[in-house]
């Protein structure tokens, strides 16, 4: 009865830390949904041990607590997988995302290196009595004076 | 001139529709289109910037609800009053966005939803698990929202100012939930919905976006946000 206890505290704590990291948002529906299952998972354990044991013993097993030891270390062996095959899809998607980041900037560094120059030609320019309404050309080439009158 | 009007159309390998589907938003709306091209590997892209749509392009597939946010972001930081969403499959009838446009431009709504199933709208016809869940979840968004929405999953929604502001930041990015989650923030903004029945057409092509297999998963995990909506802490502007 003490073990029944134990477990559903465990249980209620489990449940209630899942529901409350997703009301924060910190937790995407789709995981909850996975530790909301293994937190009911467990309660069923908890009430149905005879169950568990019977099941331990067509299996071979001498102990039940060794079946549940068993299974537990087996799911949470898939829960890493699944977590590391997350994880590499997300290190592929950064990557990616870096890389488009990367050489959609490539004109706006080729603009911004423009603007550089076009700011020093103009410290070293005569000022203009009309702003052209397109960015002259640089005043060393020819036709550089045709604004000025 | 630009338009008062964006159309934005969330695709996903729809090569074969998307440019006929933009000229009919372009002649017979006369609205900006944005093509959202949600990691496609075919001709998508090019085949709508050809038809003459704005296209944003994302590098992976990411879902519609993040599709559609990239759609509002984009009509938030470009100043457009007025959205509308349409499948680039083809599915809706261009002339039935006047109904909803409308809707929306007389400040009748926030958000005008176009309803497969509301009485009025020509047959349309679903599989008969997929019309039992999707008539339960419209007595329970119904009833949160107070006022009655028959088809919870309708991708034909024309958006105010206040609400593409808002979903520019907070619209819900979770495959299948997003347009219910979607239908309950706007109860907690204060939004009004109206739905209107309309007509719908034949897919022109594609695929269909459902697997049968994984509907139980979906169902599960759309209980699990309905149920924990009222809880939850609003997303906030810059927190993911």
């Amino acid at each position: 009865m003490k073990l029944e206890i134990v477990l559903f505290v465990v249980v209620v704590t489990v449940l209630g830390i899942v529901v409350e990291v997703v009301r924060r948002r910190r937790l995407s529906e789709s995981y909850a949904l996975l530790w909301l299952g293994v937190g009911l998972t467990v309660a069923v354990l908890a009430i149905a041990r005879p169950l568990v044991d019977r099941v331990a013993d067509a299996l071979g097993i001498a102990l039940g607590t060794s079946l549940v030891f068993a299974l537990a270390i087996l799911f949470l062996l898939m829960v890493c997988i699944n977590l590391s095959m997350h994880v590499s899809r997300l290190e592929a998607r950064v990557e990616a995302l870096a890389q488009e980041l990367a050489l959609s900037d490539v004109h706006g560094l080729e603009s911004s290196l423009d603007r550089l120059h076009h700011r020093e030609d103009r410290e070293h320019r005569p000022p203009l009595e009309a702003p052209p309404a397109v960015p002259g050309p640089a005043p060393d080439e020819p036709g550089a004076g045709d604004a000025r009158p | 001139m630009p338009a008062s009007t964006l159309a934005i159309v969330p695709a996903l390998n729809e090569e074969t529709t998307v440019a006929s589907v933009v000229q009919a938003i372009r002649t017979e709306l006369g609205a900006d289109v944005l093509v959202v091209d949600d990691g496609s590997a075919d001709q998508t892209a090019e085949k709508a910037l050809a038809a003459g749509a704005q296209v944003a392009r994302h590098p992976f597939n990411l879902g519609v609800g993040a599709a559609l946010r990239t759609g509002f972001r984009y009509a938030e930081a470009t100043g457009y009053p007025i959205a509308i969403q349409v499948d680039a499959d083809g599915q809706h009838v261009a002339a039935e966005a006047y109904t909803l446009l409308d809707l929306v431009r007389s400040g009748e709504a926030d958000v005008a939803l176009g309803s497969r199933f509301a009485d009025g709208s020509g047959v349309y016809d679903v599989g008969r698990m997929r019309r039992f869940s999707m008539r339960v979840l419209s007595r329970i968004v119904s009833r949160r929202l107070g006022t009655r929405i028959t088809d919870t999953t309708s991708g034909f929604r024309a958006f105010g100012r206040e609400a593409i502001e808002r979903f520019a930041h907070a619209y819900p990015t979770a495959y299948l939930s997003d347009t219910v989650e979607a239908l309950l923030l706007t109860k907690d903004w204060g939004l009004r919905v109206v739905e209107v029945p309309v007509a719908m057409r034949e897919r022109m092509g594609g695929q269909a976006s459902n697997n049968a297999a994984k509907s139980v998963y979906h169902l599960l995990r759309l209980t699990l946000v309905i149920g924990l909506h009222p809880l939850r802490r609003p997303q906030i502007r810059g927190s993911v």
